[in-house]
This record gives C-alpha cells, structure tokens and sequence, in this order.
C-alpha cells in the first residue's frame, strides 16, 4: 500500500507536468478518500493508451488518461461503476469496490469497427441482399458532412457522386445512374416524388437520419423494380427503450454563402403502464443566401429550408407499432444568369468567362425559384413468433407539391409557370421466415398507387399508377460460405390523362409493364479478414411518365423533349464482385462491376431545332440503345499507429452506348480522395481532438459522345480539405465542435456534372463550424457514444 | 395474440379503404397556360414625310394544347425608298381574353427590357455594334450584297441613370427599293440592362419579311 501510494505521487507529479492545472487543482486527497489509479494500455502492443476516457458514475467525474497512460481518481468508500474508452477500442465497463486503495490497470481491445468508417457488410440482416456491396455512413463521418444535402454527404462514399444544378441542387448517382434509376427509401418509404428531373433534388433532411446507406448494384429484389443503379437509405436511430427524455442540438455555419443550419431533436420513453411507449420530435431550420464563387458571387442562389418529423412507437415483447410523420418544406433560388430562353443564348451565355448578373450577396430569393413541399405519414407494425419467424407491416402516404417559378411574366401572371402534385400510397408487407436449418429468408409484398396533377405548363401529363411486387429471398449459410438467391416479379399500370394537341378531348393512353427481376450471390470468408463476394441481378424498369408523354422545354437546357409511348422496360444485368480484407492496421474494399443495360432510355439529341416564341431550342427524342457500365472502387485505410488514419478512395468508370457506337454522356469522370488524419488525444478541456487534410483530385471526362455537348467537359480540379475536431466536456455531457475548410486554395473550377458548367464556376473557399451538442432533460435514456 | 392480428388485419382493411377510395383528381385535366406567351408582334409605322402614309406589319405564333409553338404566320413590311418611318411596336398576348396589351407592360418594366432590331442581307461596315447599336452581335453579314437597305435607331429611352434604349419606339430609314428580312429580338435583362446584347435572356424572337419599293 506505502507502495502504491508513492507510485501514485509520482504519477500525480508527472500529470501535473504534463497536462493541465486544473486536473492537478483536483489532485488534493482528502481525509477519508481512497485512491483508485491504473494504466491504460492496448492490450495486445502493451504500449500506453494516452488521452483514453475515464468516468465514475455517482458521484460522477470523468478524467483521462495522461501522457503515461495512467490515470487516478479518489474516492470515498463504496462501489463505483467505471468506464474507459478510447476511440478506436472497445470501451470497458467495470464496477470496482473500494475500500482501501485501489490500482486497476485498464487492457483495451482495438476495435475492428474503427477502421469502418464505410463499413462493408457481410452476412448482414435479412433486410437486404447479403452479397451486395453496403456501405455505411454514420457517426462522425456522418457528423462531418452535417449542413449538406442528401446528395451532397453522400459523396465521401467511393462509387458515389452528384448531378448537380449549381450549390443548392444535388441528386445522388451511384455507379454513373441517377434519377429514375435509384431509390432512396426515407425511413423505410420509398420516397416518391417528382424524381425524374434532373434538378429535383431528393426531399430530404439528413439530419432525420443518423445512417446514410448505400447499396451500390441493381437491389431491386427487395425494395422495387426501379432501382437497377443502386439504393439510398436514410435511416433514423432506433427510438430509445429506457424511460426518460433527451435530445440534441446540432447548429451549422458555413462562411460561403452564410449558411446557418439548426436542428434539434428531442426523445424519450416512458415507463410504469407506459412502459414500451417512446416518441421523437425532431426539426430542422435552414437558411442560405448567395454562394459565391472565388471570382463572383452567383446572384439569387439562396435557400430556405423547414423540415420537421414526429415519431411514436409502442413495442411490446413480441409486437410493435410505429407512427410517423414527417415535413420537408424548401425555397430554392435559381441562379438568373443560368436561365437562358433560346439556344443562341446559351451559346452567348457559355462564352461569356463570368455571368453578366450583378454580383452582390444577399439572403432574398428572387424570381426565379422553385418550391417545394412533401409530407410522409407512416405507419407500421410488427410481429415477432415465438418460433423466430418475423411479420411487418407498413403503410404510407407521401404528398409532394412543387411549385416553379420563372421570371415574373410580362403577362401580369402572378402563378408558377409549372405546379405539380403527386400523391402516393405505398403498402409493404415482409414475413421472414424462421431458418430451417442452414436456411434463413424472407417473402414480402410491395403495393404502389399514385396519382399526378399538373397545372399551367405542360411537361407531364396528369397520371395515375398501380404497382405491385411480390419476392423472395432466401440464404443458405455453412460454414464460411454463403448463398443466396431472390426472386421478385412486378406489374405497373399506368394511365396518364392529357389533352389531345388539336382536339382539347382528354386523351386516355394506358401502359401496362410486367417483368421478373432475379438475384443470385456468394460470399466466402477466406480467412477472419478477408472475404470475397459475388453477386449477379437482373433487374427491369419500366418506362416512367416523363419518357413517355414528355411534350416540353426543359427550360434549363433548352431541350425541347419529346416522349415516346411505344417504349419498352429496359433491363439490366448486373455483376459484381467485392474483396474486402479488415484487420486492425488495414482496411481494403475493392468493387468491381459490369452493368450492362439493354434498352436503356434516354434522351438522344436529334440535329432538329423547334421553334419557341424565344428562339429556337434543340429537339430532343426519347429513345432506347443497349449500354454497358463498368467500374471499380476501391478504398484503403491504413493504421500504421494507432493515432493516424490514411485513407485512400478511388472511384473509376466506363459507359458506353453499344447501339451508336460512342460514350455516354454525363458519366463521372474518375474520382481520388486521398485524406490523412491525426489523432492527438486529449489537450488540456479538449478531448478527441482531430485533425485531417484531404485532397480531392477529379480528372476531365474525356470519353464523352460526339455532338451532345454545347461544350467540351471541364478541365481536371484538385480541392483541398481541412478539418479539425474535437470535443469538449461540460457538466455531465458533452458538446462535439468542429471547423472545417473546404476548398482551401480557393481553386476556380467547374464540374462535368454540375449543369452550372455552363455558365459559372463551382463555389470557392468555405469555412464551416459544426456544434454537435447532445443534452439529458430527465433520467439517463441511453449513453451517448 | 389474436388481437394482434386483429389490429394487424384492421390495419390492412384501413389501407385497402385507403387505396380503392384514393381521389380521381388526376382525370381532371388542367388547360395548359404557358405563362410567357408572347403571341403577336405588330409593327405600326407613320411616314414622317406624310402622316397619312400609315404601314404595318404583324407576326402570329400559334398554340397547341401543350402550349408548343403549332404554327406561326406574318405580314410583309412594305415600306417606300428613301423614307423616314417612326414606328410603334406593339406586342400582345392573344391568348388571354381580352387581349392582354405586352407593350404597356414592357413600357411599365423598361429598364428591364431591350428590343433589338437586325436587317439582313447586311453588310459588315453597316452591322454597327455598340452600346447603342439596335443590332445583334454576332449576326452573318453578307460581303456582296444585295443589301436590304433599311437602318434601325430606338428613339425611347428608359429611366436607368443613365438612361438607356427601350426600343419599343423607333426611326426606320429607307434606302434604294432592296428586299431582305427584319429580325426583332426582345431582351429580358434584369438588374442586369447596360444597353448591349449580352446580359439577360431571350423573350421574344420574331421574322418580318421587308420589301423596300
């Protein structure tokens, strides 16, 4: 004990040393206090884990370990919960009676998750295909990318990228397909909007979800004949299950364009007779003004954003409901020097080096702008059996409204030049049968209706559409292999109601498409750290309203586009193959893939001009070719010390048009982001302090069809990226700050698939704070990471 | 148990209620109203050596039910040799009933607005450009004629400091009799008008055929 006690000196002498005072003011013993003090080390180097975190509960303090990594606390007699962690390692939870003094040196386990910061799922949940590549953006991945669109976080995933309209408009594109060809399920609907156009961007908050998955591959087995790209899904955590209430502020500042981002989210549940019942509220306010580029800023480029959810779930044992309600209301402004009326201005605007608009910042939107707003109502329900087979149960109901606005008329006309709602009701039903054997899987129902109105200008026609899926999934697991196999049938009806062009009598034209999609994959776990999977699908679409009965300009592109009903399902195969090889030093994730796709739509520029009361724009038909995708992510994440993070992404791909002989357009061109990270621990009241550099390298597209353009691709950019983060411990919680600077050299450049290209540069240099602050109202709810 | 699938089975009969009792809203069609219909230019011209010496000239697009260009129709402008003509441009949106008059509107909003007016054959010492020139930028002169030998100056002038063309008033001045086409462009500029071509976007792009007898 005399032992201890000098031991336990010194090292107070040396924490005084070398960090703080304040700790050291703390370090006083008092009469009647015990000691308990110990080292933290990883378990399997042995070597000191500097700046770990240390909690007693009740009292509750909280210490780190220091530059030796040991740590010390005194106490009073009794028994104490306490916990260490360290980022990286499995955290330790321990109670320890004290009654003399104690040392109790503290092992950590690396955890195989740090290195996940995009996990790749193996033999994952019945919920979607195993051998398909997921992957994950969640924790402060995700955090980092809060004040983002949808489109806009998604990017850090390799094989991920945007089709933009300028800074405020992104649609995500998996694998070089975008639109119509991916789906995004908001909290388990399919979100179901106007998602045809190439600047409608998804209605979605990401603060709502605190996992952004990507399934990369036609997954149209499980969630919907449409997504023969790939699927989104922002997934909202798991309301909590111990009584009490907290919440969590999140507030975002972004120096270009003066974007200010609140959101905040409040939870709990109840216990005694309410035991089971928990809620959610949750609201997000955003508001940007002009962005400006490093030479100009854009006029009338800003936004307002109000979003809000609310949430109730009632879990029993064995079952389970869940109501859920969510608003996603936006204003967006459209940049005036990109409205253009004729082809002979888009070529005067694509000339000019820098839009002629006037150039000062402002937070007011003006004509031009678009509005939009879309409701979800969800219900589900579950039902666990007692021999392990799972039902569900969902319902929905989507409303999406979207009001476009040009310039003010010289007609006096006050309304939007184009108004569209959508209504939608979807129906889910999902039954996973118990395994027999090796055996485990799944069979479900899908149900679609939805019903279009369009006022003022025609683009689509009024519709309405029936749809209705059945699969089944089923796995074979033995030993270190797994099979699996699904198959899913579809039928769509769909009617659109339009007036004849000469006659003004409703016309009735009515499609109906049906077709089987099929899967079949392995995955085979070579050794604990490596795996290899492969997967094929086939997977349809059918022709959606837009490729049909389009009749219009698009005024963005003056592309006058012209639909065509006789069109057929396009069809895609799709093969993909991933390695993925985790240890705790190294993480590599390879996917390679072949998507070929036959019949597949799209809008092929004729040499024909129509005539407009502004001049002439260019015709464009929709037609089907035969086209093939391939491509390769590949990412690494290297260790090589505990404290530093390489990490290598690179996303390459190829399209071609079989039919005509000649590339697709507005394929990404080849992505590398390259970042290194440095983990100082803790300094002074700052705990987990972060910092990182990432370098963003995309290359010019130059495989690009002849004669599609106005203009050629960009040139190649290279952005530089810093972050720095930390967090700070206040009372009993905590508060997460970061600063971050993106494009820090403030480089002029503009992007291949940013449809501004044409007119201005992409936005220049960005400072960003972020303020993560997590709070208890009442009682301890669940732990905060 | 049983009343589990009670309430999940009620759930199910609620949603099939829901989905056979959805609205039949979409089998009311809407009319198409394309909101920038700018459907008729008419130029009205006085010789300023003889009041009575009236002409005009009048450009027609029509609409189908999808609000696309169907078809268009125009008057020639006859004019006389060597005259001095001030013209009127009216523009109009036929489409409304009654008819809406664009003119006042443009006059209204004429320091967002700028028309341009481009005689073709021309030649390139006479396709003056400049930030009062009337004519286009850009437009293909021809190096051997023959010429259509019209000149276009604007005569109006909007409230900006300083003031700038409108356009909506004009001075036509004849030459020797010639054939050839007038092209009249309006320029929607906002905050952005400095008297040139560039800024802005296109409202309105119509083709007269000049004879100059």
């Amino acid at each position: 004990m005399y032992q201890t006690l000098i031991k336990s000196s010194l090292f107070s002498l040396l924490l005084l040393l070398a960090t703080n005072l304040l700790y050291a003011q703390n370090n006083h013993e008092q009469v009647g206090e015990y000691l308990i003090t110990g080292s933290v080390t990883n378990l399997s180097t042995h070597l000191a884990l500097v700046g770990a975190n240390l909690s007693l509960s009740v009292p509750s303090s909280a210490t780190h370990s220091d530059q030796n990594g040991n740590y010390k606390f005194s106490v009073k007699q009794g028994i104490y919960h306490l916990k260490c962690d360290f980022i990286g390692y499995i955290p330790l939870d321990t109670l320890v009676q004290v009654n003399s003094n104690v040392v109790l040196n503290l092992s950590l386990t690396i955890s195989q998750q740090n290195l996940k910061e995009v996990k790749v799922k193996g033999t994952g949940s019945p919920k979607e295909i195993a051998t398909q590549s997921l992957s994950i953006l969640e924790g402060e991945q995700l955090d980092h990318t809060r004040g983002f669109s949808l489109g806009e976080s998604l990017k850090s995933i390799t094989g991920v990228t945007t089709f933009q309209t300028g800074p405020s408009i992104a649609k995500p594109i998996i694998h070089g397909l975008y639109s119509n060809r991916i789906m995004i399920l908001n909290n388990g609907v399919r979100l179901e909007a106007q998602q045809w156009g190439s600047e409608h961007a998804p209605e979605i908050d990401p603060f709502i979800a605190n996992r952004l998955e990507v399934i990369k591959g036609a997954a149209s087995i499980r969630y919907g004949s449409d997504a023969i790209g790939g699927v989104i899904l922002a997934e909202p955590k798991a309301l909590p299950k111990n009584p009490g209430m907290d919440g969590e502020i999140n507030a975002i500042g972004m120096s270009n364009s003066r974007l200010g981002a609140f959101s905040g989210m409040l939870e709990g549940a109840f216990d005694k007779k309410l035991t089971g019942l928990s809620y959610r509220l949750q609201g997000t306010f955003k508001i940007a003004g002009n962005s400006s580029t490093p030479n100009y800023l854009l006029a009338n480029t800003g936004l307002r954003e109000q979003d809000g959810s609310a949430a109730v779930q009632y879990h029993h044992k064995n079952y389970g409901f869940e109501a859920y309600y969510s608003v996603f209301d936006t204003k967006l402004g459209i940049f005036q020097g990109a409205e253009v009326g004729s082809i002979a201005d888009l070529k005067l605007a694509i000339k000019q080096p820098e839009p002629l608009t006037p150039s000062f910042f402002t937070y007011a939107i003006d004509r031009p702008y678009q509005t939009v707003n879309h409701q979800t109502l969800k219900l589900n329900s579950f039902y666990n059996f007692e021999n392990g087979s799972k039902l569900r149960f969902q319902f929905a109901n989507q409303t999406n409204t979207r009001e476009e606005y040009d310039f003010l008329p010289l007609n006096g006309r006050i309304n939007p030049e184009l108004y569209l709602k959508i209504n939608t009701q979807t129906a889910d039903i999902n039954y996973e049968h118990k395994d027999l054997g090796n055996f485990s899987g799944s069979f479900g129902f899908n149900g679609i209706t939805q019903g279009n109105i369009r006022k003022y200008e025609y683009l689509i026609p009024n519709y309405r559409n029936y749809g209705g899926g059945a699969y089944f999934i089923e796995k074979y697991t033995h030993g270190n292999l797994l099979l699996e196999a699904g198959l899913r049938y579809d039928y769509r009806w769909l009617r659109a109601y339009k007036l004849n062009n000469n006659t003004a009598l409703i016309e009735t034209p009515t499609t109906h498409y049906q077709s089987a999609s099929y899967t079949i994959g392995t995955t085979y776990s070579i050794t604990d750290a490596l795996k290899l999977s492969g997967n094929y699908s086939s997977a349809f679409r059918a022709p959606t309203v837009n490729e049909l009965y389009s009749n219009g300009i698009h005024q963005s592109l003056v592309s006058y586009e012209i639909g065509n009903p006789d069109l057929h399902t396009e069809r895609a195969n799709n093969f993909n193959i991933n390695l993925d090889y985790t240890t705790s030093r190294l993480l590599i994730n390879v996917q390679a893939y072949y998507n070929s796709i036959n019949n597949f739509i799209f809008a092929n520029p004729t040499n024909q001009y129509t005539r407009t009361v502004r001049g002439p724009a260019l015709v464009f038909n929709y037609t089907q070719a035969d086209v093939y995708f391939r491509g390769l992510d590949f990412n690494l994440i290297l260790k090589p010390v505990d404290s530093l993070e390489l990490n290598s992404k690179t996303s390459l791909i190829y399209a071609y048009n079989k039919t005509i002989h000649d590339y697709l357009i507005y394929t990404p061109p080849s992505r590398f982001q390259n970042s290194i990270g440095y983990h100082f621990g803790n300094l002074s009241g700052l705990k987990r302090i972060f910092f990182s550099v990432e370098d963003v390298y995309v290359s010019k597209q130059s495989r690009v069809p002849v004669g599609q353009d106005y203009v050629l691709p960009p040139a190649c950019y290279n952005l530089i990226n810093l972050q720095l983060s930390f967090r700070v411990n206040y009372l009993h919680n905590y508060g997460d700050v970061s600063f971050a600077v993106n494009n820090l050299t403030n480089t002029a450049y503009r992007d291949y698939l940013d449809r501004f290209r044409y007119f201005t540069d992409e936005p220049g240099r960005n400072f960003i704070v972020r303020l993560k602050v997590p709070f208890k109202i009442s009682k301890t709810t669940h732990t905060n990471r | 148990m049983m009343t589990n699938f009670k309430s999940l089975s009620l759930l199910l009969c609620g949603a099939t209620l829901f989905f056979a009792g959805c609205s039949k809203e979409e089998q009311a069609v809407a009319p198409t109203i394309a909101n920038e219909s700018l459907t008729t230019v008419v130029l009205n011209l006085t010789n300023q050596a003889d009041v009575s010496d009236t002409t005009s000239c009048r450009y027609k697009y029509y609409f189908d039910n999808s609000g696309n260009v169907k078809s268009s129709d125009s008057t020639v402008l006859k004019l006389k040799a060597n005259a001095k003509y001030n013209v009127v441009v009216n523009i109009y949106d036929e489409q409304q009933t009654p008819v809406f008059n664009v003119g006042n509107e443009i006059r209204e909003r004429q320091n967002y607005h700028l028309l341009f007016f481009q005689p073709t054959p021309i030649s390139s010492a006479n396709l003056i450009t400049g930030n009062t020139s009337p004519y286009i930028p850009g437009t293909l002169t021809s190096s051997k004629g023959p010429y259509l030998n019209l000149a276009v100056s604007r005569t109006d002038r909007d409230t900006n400091s300083p003031a700038l063309e409108v356009g909506l008033t004009d001075l036509f001045t004849t030459g020797a009799a010639s054939t050839g086409n007038l092209e009249v462009i309006l320029r929607h500029q906002p905050n952005a008008k400095n008297g040139t071509f560039a800024p802005g976007s296109t409202d309105l792009d119509v083709n007269f055929k000049v004879a100059i007898n």
